[in-house]
């Protein structure tokens, strides 16, 4: 009896949070019959486990804050998503936030998913005191007397080290931890499923980064969230992430373990990213990558790294690598490595 | 001569805000001194995180900020002397700035090569086009670029990197000794970063230019700078050689900014229990449902 009661609960643990499958999302245009598109996310696969940290990495123009867009349901013409779905755990059976009904939005928004961006201007309004976000976004999902959520919004405000009296403020009036800091806060006060980490710590100054990544790794492994954080800074990738994921040109060419990434990394553009970034102490020279990263209205033939890579071969012109497990866990877009060449 | 490229004595810079009743002053850049050596080329990195001072003192070198109190001499002349277009243009062929956004420092509605050649000839001062094409050339080569590449470009045509590589061999047009570039490479993708940061060292070591590199980045400075300056609240607390203050650095400032950079590596995943994939994760809340 006991056994078969466990084994659902165990089944629910182990399906994935949020599980994107071949996701196309092209921003397109129609001039005088001139359709132009721009394949900003194109065949993106992989899954957030429940608890995890999963790290997404890529430089300007990788697709990245298209992907999260896309995620997050924030699709407004000219993106479009061509094929593929993102299902959450929590929405089952729309196959993406872009397609579920405005009540059902209502339903998860801040209670089950949330968001900390890069400026937290953009989702504290700047016309209404601290408290009054916590209100609008907070109170209808956590409900009871107003006392009460106010004494719990304090006690919570106290685990990112802010004094009550934020509350009474106007965002413009807080210093910019102090206000990604109440981001944070208002991000998981609900103890959402998910949480989606738009390069939240990239405008801090290092101290203050450090703090508020401590921070959020903290109340995360409290209420057991999954996040999904996204920064081009492989530095934060190594200090908070749990599983990376290494996006280039609108594709995903790995993704592993943090360890795995950062101490085997396999496609030849890992090994470079990770392989060029100076540390203290190390004085080897290092070198920048050639050519220039390709414009996504016109991507390269086959592989969209082989202009640049030094193991293309004639096959990577032609036919786009598909993702390879090399070994569990660890997989990698790459015909060279799936070949069993290093670079 | 004094054999000083650049002399900077004592400088403040304060700001005032407010009306008559409620002033309030902010001293930006507080009686900070450093000298650059003549005929010895460096890279001088100037460290401080935002609202540290660091960004008004390179304005303050560029001569765009007057300082408060204190002076700056370039080449022996005093920067508060330069008044008219000719001992200002004389300025600026000595020193010549990088700005850290590529994008917003040409302007988009003209192609590149246009603004090159016309800084060319104002600083020549020959109307001679073929000339100005190969001046323009030969900066562009010593960027790793060729007037060929950029003519007819418009400045969104070209990435980041590269963009930025011609605003360097624009300044370098001017033939000038000293290079101030504020927060050069924070705006350039990972992968074409290394190699602007590599062409500062170049510029250094072949054509001896110094340079005043403004950063935040402590990773990039410790890699190109000889000499380097942490400021903090408008005050230099701590400066000399470079490896030697990040590798033992003694001001308890420098000491909490060298431990805030995050390594790009798990250094030991046994020891950091974070990055276990199934590290210990309190069981989900009571209030949350699934």
């Amino acid at each position: 009896m006991h056994a078969d009661a466990e084994q659902p609960q165990r089944d629910q643990d182990a399906q994935p949070l949020l599980s994107v499958r071949d996701l196309q999302a092209y921003y397109q245009t129609s001039h005088a019959g001139v359709r132009r598109g721009i394949r900003a996310v194109d065949g993106v696969s992989f899954a957030v486990r429940r608890g995890e940290i999963y790290g997404l990495a890529g430089e300007s123009s990788s697709g990245k804050t298209t992907l999260i867009k896309s995620i997050a349901g924030a699709i407004r013409p000219p993106l479009e998503i061509v094929g593929g779905s993102m299902e959450f755990a929590f929405l089952p059976g729309y196959g993406g936030l872009h397609r579920a009904p405005p009540a059902e939005l209502e339903r998860i928004r801040w209670r089950h998913l949330s968001y900390i961006m890069q400026g937290s201007m953009n989702v504290l309004n700047p016309v209404r005191r601290v408290r009054s976000s916590f209100v609008d976004f907070a109170y209808p999902h956590i409900g009871g007397s107003r006392r009460r959520f106010e004494q719990q919004v304090i006690a919570h405000l106290a685990r990112v080290k802010l004094d009550p009296s934020v509350l009474a403020a106007f965002p413009h009036e807080l210093s910019g931890g102090m206000r990604q800091r109440a981001a944070l806060a208002l991000a998981t006060i609900c103890r959402p499923g998910f949480i989606i980490a738009d390069e939240p710590t990239t405008a801090l100054d290092v101290v203050v980064q450090k703090e508020v990544l401590g921070m959020l790794r903290g109340i995360q492994r409290e209420t057991g969230s999954s996040v999904l954080f996204v920064t081009h800074d492989m530095g934060v990738h190594a200090h908070i992430t749990d599983r990376l994921a290494i996006m280039y040109a609108g594709r995903l060419v790995e993704e592993a373990a943090t360890t795995e990434i950062f101490g085997n990394p396999l496609h030849p553009y890992t090994r470079h990213l990770i392989s060029s970034l100076p540390r203290i102490g190390d004085d080897a020279p290092r070198q920048g990558l050639g050519g220039a990263p390709p414009n996504l209205a016109d991507p390269p033939s086959g592989c969209r790294f082989h202009p640049r890579c030094p193991l293309a071969r004639e096959i990577c012109r032609r036919e786009i690598p598909v993702m390879g497990e090399s070994a569990p866990g660890h997989r990698v877009a790459c015909f060279a490595v799936n070949q069993g060449e290093r670079a | 001569m004094n054999g000083l490229l650049l002399d900077v004595r004592e400088v403040s810079k304060t700001f005032t805000r407010g009306g008559l009743l409620s002033r309030e002053t902010i001293v930006a850049v507080n009686k900070v001194s450093f000298q650059l050596a003549v005929g010895r080329p460096e890279i001088l990195a100037i460290i401080g995180e935002s609202g540290s001072g660091k960004t008004t003192l390179a304005r303050m070198i560029l001569n765009t900020e007057t300082p408060t109190s204190g002076r700056l001499l370039l080449d022996g002349t005093d920067l508060a002397a330069i008044s008219g277009s000719g001992s200002r243009r004389a300025f600026m062929h000595k020193v010549q700035p990088i700005f850290q956004n590529p994008f917003e420092s040409f302007n988009p509605l003209k192609r590149v090569e246009r603004y090159l050649l016309m800084t060319r000839r104002r600083f020549s001062g020959t109307a001679e086009e073929s000339t100005a094409a190969a001046a323009v050339d030969a900066a562009l080569h010593k960027v790793g670029l060729s007037l060929k590449e950029v003519s007819d470009r418009y400045p969104h045509e070209l990435s980041g990197g590269q963009l930025q590589r011609v605003a360097i061999a624009r300044a370098l047009l001017a033939e000038p000794k000293l290079i101030v570039a504020d927060e050069p490479v924070s705006m350039i993708d990972a992968s074409l970063r290394m190699s602007i940061v590599n062409l500062f060292k170049t510029l250094r070591d072949d054509l001896g230019i110094s340079i005043i590199y403004v950063t935040h980045d402590l990773a990039t400075a410790y890699y190109i700078s000889d000499r380097i300056m942490i400021m903090q609240k408008g005050s230099v607390v701590e400066s000399g050689d470079a490896r030697t203050v990040l590798k033992a650095p003694r001001h308890p400032y420098t000491q909490q900014l060298r431990e805030a950079v995050l390594l790009p590596e798990v250094s030991d995943p046994a020891a950091n229990v974070t990055h276990g994939i199934n590290g210990p994760i309190s069981p989900a809340a009571p209030e949350r449902t699934t």
